[in-house]
């Protein structure tokens, strides 16, 4: 079948296809790109599914209406797509400090330990919270070079900012997350000697 | 009570958040997906935009193809030419070379110049026709 041989092509061999009229293509960069962007949305916006689904819908609408404009070795798909993210949670952000700033989640730190040796998912949680605790621009470059495996030059691309302005970003980031969560060590599985 | 930096987590236990985290990726809803993938066949370019198009061609462009193209069609017109100038000018040559059948004038005359066994094998002569009829 067509979409076992299209499972090796590139996200950009894919695209091209796509802006052929291929009908496969779309499903399979919708699978393979959609999981990603919508993760990366929802860390963004603080776990909030529902808007998240919104911004990931209008990613990829705006990645299909870029297909046929698209140059091959112009960009990686993945980076202009954590680009479009970026900037639509941004705005999103934005508009929702401006209509309500008590509605930010208090960090977690301090709650009461639930259960001894928390599983993988509830240490996922924790991070989250931390990650609500951070400022935007540190969230964002931990975010994509922790969890979606970006490097540095990608993250200097999607932020227009530098190299060494990421690597500082991402070094304040790491030490904000590691204050917060400092705080649920015992909780977490780690013990505090 | 403020944290030191003793407080902090190190790179290791920092790094098993991280991983718990890059393992959180999630599903899409049934109904997601399609809504997704209906985005995507809207705005989806047709195939058929990118065939050229086949430019409609005009009756006479069409026959002339039949033909055999500007070669075939300027052959004939020379023929045809050729043709009514032989009709027109009744080259003497031409008579020399028919031997007075094609072109001469008084028909009646060729009777005299040629007979019928001129033109028919020897061995199928008159002879042995009326040899039958006797």
């Amino acid at each position: 079948m067509a979409l076992d041989a299209y499972a090796a092509a590139t996200d950009e061999a894919l695209l091209t296809l796509y802006g052929n009229g291929d009908p496969s293509a779309a499903q399979i960069l919708t699978t393979r790109l959609a999981p990603r962007v919508l993760g990366y949305a929802s860390r963004l916006l603080g776990g909030d599914r529902a808007e998240a689904e919104d911004v990931t819908q209008e990613a990829m609408l705006r990645l299909w209406k870029q297909a046929p404009e698209w140059r091959r070795g112009e960009a990686k798909i993945s980076t202009w797509l954590y680009t479009v993210t970026t900037n639509l949670c941004t705005d999103r952000l934005r508009k929702r400090r401006s209509v309500d700033i008590d509605a930010i989640e208090e960090p977690a730190d301090g709650k009461p330990s639930a259960v001894d040796g928390l599983i993988q998912a509830d240490r996922a949680t924790a991070l989250q919270d931390a990650l609500n605790t951070l400022p935007e621009r540190q969230r964002v470059a931990v975010a994509l070079r922790h969890l979606e495996g970006a490097t540095n030059p990608e993250i200097a691309d999607i932020l227009e900012i530098s190299v060494e302005a990421v690597e500082s970003l991402t070094a304040r980031g790491k030490k904000a997350l590691a204050m917060a969560l400092a705080g649920r060590r015992k909780e977490l599985g780690y013990g505090e000697d | 009570m403020a944290k030191t930096e003793t407080d902090l987590l190190d790179d290791a236990q920092l790094e098993a958040f991280f991983e718990a985290g890059r393992e959180e990726v999630p599903e899409l809803s049934d109904s997601f997906m399609a809504a997704l993938l209906q985005d995507a066949a809207q705005v989806q370019p047709q195939a058929h935009a990118f065939a050229p198009k086949r430019a409609a061609r005009p009756f006479w462009k069409e026959l002339v193809a039949q033909i055999g193209g500007w070669p075939a069609l300027a052959g004939m017109a020379t023929a045809t030419v050729a043709g009514v100038w032989i009709g027109f000018a009744a080259p003497d040559q031409l008579e020399t070379l028919s031997g007075g059948v094609l072109l001469a004038g008084d028909y009646a005359s060729v009777d005299t110049i040629y007979d019928v066994q001129d033109f028919a094998p020897n061995y199928f002569g008159t002879d042995l026709l009326i040899e039958e009829e006797g």
